[in-house]
């Protein structure tokens, strides 16, 4: 809820020409009058017989957000009017020429896609759970098809199968030339483009769908670095890096979503002030957001992180930071809370039961309940590492006096910190790959009731002391 | 050591094929799967990536659902904790079947729900180490000996479980400590934990053979070289020569 209004602002059309809003009334009223049991073949047709102004004003209307305040039947035409483009791009014979209004176009276009989709289930949803407006629930039962996650799942597969951008990756992840694999379509930048975003688009339907490793699996072919396609426009470089991390989180793979979002973050840190004003905008709340996360994650495993976000954290956080990372039921609620600020707005792809309205139950909150079962997990992993890292050999009945619990209470929490600080983490190939590690400073093992406790210290760095000082000699 | 998460080692070439390809979203394959999954409990093997596959046919087509293949795989999927597995099938369900507030008569899949949240409470018991909690609570109610009844082995494959977890922490554990987790006693008890773990029974207690895990060594971490680092100085030397 809160997330939807806090929303608003941001994506509002900041200050609409009067001109611009004309064409969009039109194209709309174009739209409804086709709706006389017109299917989506006629659609398209006009695109083909339409001016170019005419073309144009759609294609920027693709890539346009829908005002918040748009109803239930806008939305509802502006699914058709996506389906129409995409017939149209996909379907015609041989590839379409058309100008795109600008080069990032493509990842507008796909990101306002899946923004709508997202929204339009999440709506749906809560008509249902409110079961008090008659008419739009009426509305709904009738298109049940609309924004259906099959037909948005097609639109990106087929956009992804016609652009041949998976054989184009393959191939130059192996050093040959692209084009020699684009084919047809794939050779056109308008095609290469929806193709290659598409595949984000689909990291994210996963990631908003609940499936999180499917969603990392969606990027094998991607290679996450600066160079990448996807870097060239900031919001694709941005999404892409969140629901990565996210995903990975979910995974439990806490050092894998660290590294995620310290790179991103880090990135933003030291570019914002290139950003044009605009975009830096609306990826601010989205940097709020992996902000949050990475609190969550350093709560879970504790790790060095870079300077500039540390403070960051500090700064934006404070004594908070400090109780998610002291654990123990008072960090409950701070875990609650960041999760619900910072996770993606996850939907149910079906359509809501409307007839028994109670059972339709946000799916935030379904992912909430089985993300914080593991937290309450591990809870108490942070108090117990605090008081092993003071000893090198201890009792556990001893312990366990210290910190006012049953023997068997802490012999539980032990294992449990054991099996918790084993992770998998990348280390080369997939996304998906990686290998148990143990991910903390702090080991230990049980003889009996004597616990056992060793710590892994980190060596004298001296390459880097080398080189500085090797370079100033010069 | 390292295995993708998508990786099988028993997953026949049909299942990989329609994993990689867009069959898996064919609401026909679920019959494929469901065969799949029930091939699973049988032979003692596990393929989580496929199994999600599956669910992920369920949530896009509801009226496709098969009750008791859902919990299979959720049963199947606590045989490898402390792994993510449970709760990543869990994500993939409906969420009405997680809130324990709804009035059950409303409630179009009661028995589910009832199923999916008793098996979340094995699940955690399991998480939080709490072994015995879990056998008493396994033994405590008839649905769930119906809900395990499919899996094949699933009592030995927990227990195999449970000793993987346990040796990667303890040394030398008390007899009947080790006993209430592992919910054996008497010649069953000396027969898993002498023959199957290659543990020693000594008096009252149990030494577990030192491994990598439970060693706690403390360890130095060095850093790692890598000729790249030195490139620009390499470098240097040769563009000015003295």
């Amino acid at each position: 809820m809160s997330l939807r209004q806090q929303e608003a602002p941001l994506r509002a059309p900041a200050d609409d020409s009067d001109v611009e809003e004309e064409a969009l009334a039109n194209d709309y009223r174009e739209q409804v009058q086709y709706e006389d049991g017109m299917d989506d073949i006629d659609h398209s047709s006009s695109f083909g017989q339409s001016g170019g102004a005419d073309l144009q004003a759609q294609l920027a209307a693709a890539a346009t957000p829908l005002e918040f305040q748009a109803t239930l039947e806008t939305k509802i035409l502006s699914y058709d009017n996506y389906c129409s483009l995409f017939h149209y791009i996909l379907n015609s014979e041989g590839p379409v020429d058309i100008e795109v209004p600008s080069y990032y176009w493509a990842w507008d276009v796909i990101d306002e896609f899946i923004y709508q989709f997202n929204s339009f289930c999440a709506y749906r949803q809560k008509v249902a759970l409110k079961a008090d407006n008659e008419d739009e629930i009426a509305i709904l039962r009738e298109n049940p098809n609309t924004w259906g996650c099959y037909s948005v799942l097609n639109v990106l597969y087929s956009l992804i199968q016609k652009s041949q951008i998976t054989e184009q990756l393959d191939a130059m992840k192996r050093g040959e030339e692209a084009s020699n694999y684009a084919g047809e379509y794939g050779n056109r930048p308008l095609y290469k483009m929806l193709g290659y975003f598409s595949i984000i688009g689909l990291l994210r339907v996963h990631c908003l769908l609940g499936d999180f490793s499917l969603a990392i699996k969606t990027l094998d072919n991607i290679e996450l670095n600066k160079k990448a396609m996807f870097a060239r426009v900031m919001a694709a470089h941005f999404t892409t890096y969140y629901y990565v991390g996210f995903s990975y989180m979910m995974m439990r793979r806490y050092s894998d979503a660290i590294r995620m979002f310290s790179h991103i973050l880090v990135y933003v840190s030291r570019t914002k002030n290139f950003q044009k004003n605009a975009q830096y905008d609306s990826i601010s709340k989205k940097n709020d957001q992996m902000y949050a996360l990475i609190a969550i994650c350093v709560a879970f495993q504790p790790t060095r992180l870079d300077d500039t976000i540390h403070t960051a954290l500090r700064e934006k956080f404070g004594e908070q930071f400090t109780r998610l990372q002291r654990g123990g039921p008072e960090a409950l609620p701070i875990f609650e809370e960041y999760f619900r600020t910072a996770c993606p707005r996850f939907i149910s792809p079906t359509p809501p039961d409307f007839d028994n309205a109670e059972i339709n139950i946000d799916p935030v909150e379904h992912h909430l309940a089985i993300f914080m079962e593991e937290v309450k997990v591990n809870m108490w992993s942070p108090t117990v590492k605090s008081y092993l890292k003071l000893y090198t050999t201890m009792d556990l009945k001893k312990l366990a006096g210290f910190l006012d619990v049953e023997p068997e209470k802490l012999r539980h929490w032990l294992l449990v910190n054991k099996q918790r600080s084993r992770q998998v983490r990348w280390s080369e190939g997939g996304l998906l790959d990686g290998d148990i590690i143990n991910s903390s400073d702090l080991d230990y093992a049980m003889e009996g009731d004597l616990i056992h406790v060793s710590e892994a210290k980190v060596g004298r760095r001296l390459v880097d002391w080398y080189l500085r000082n090797l370079s100033r000699t010069y | 050591m390292g295995v993708a998460f998508d990786y099988a080692p028993d997953r026949p070439e049909q299942i990989d094929q329609i994993l990689n390809g867009l069959e898996r979203y064919n609401p026909e394959t679920t019959g494929v799967f469901q065969d799949y999954v029930m091939q699973q409990c049988e032979s003692q093997t596990y393929d989580c990536y496929a199994n999600l596959a599956l669910l992920k046919l369920y949530q896009f087509n509801p009226h496709l659902t098969r009750d008791e293949t859902i919990t299979n795989i959720l049963v199947k999927s606590l045989t490898v904790f402390p792994s993510p597995d449970f709760s990543l099938c869990l994500s993939l369900l409906p969420p009405h079947l997680l809130s324990p507030s709804l009035n059950p008569s409303t409630r179009p899949s009661g028995d589910l729900a009832e199923s999916v949240q008793k098996l979340s409470v094995l699940n955690n018991l399991l998480s939080s180490a709490d072994y015995s909690s879990f056998w008493s609570t396994l033994d405590s109610d008839d649905l769930y000996a119906d809900l395990v009844a499919d899996v094949s082995g699933f009592e030995e494959l927990m227990r195999v479980r449970i000793a993987v977890t346990v040796s990667q922490t303890i040394r030398e554990v008390q007899k009947e400590i080790l006993s209430s987790w592992l919910n054996l006693s008497g010649n069953e008890f000396e027969h898993f934990v002498g023959t199957v773990c290659g543990w020693k029974v000594d008096g009252s207690k149990v030494a577990i053979p030192l491994n990598k895990e439970n060693e706690a060594k403390g360890t130095v971490v060095r850093e790692n070289v890598k000729f790249d680092q030195f490139s620009r100085i390499v470098r240097r030397a040769y563009e000015q020569p003295a």
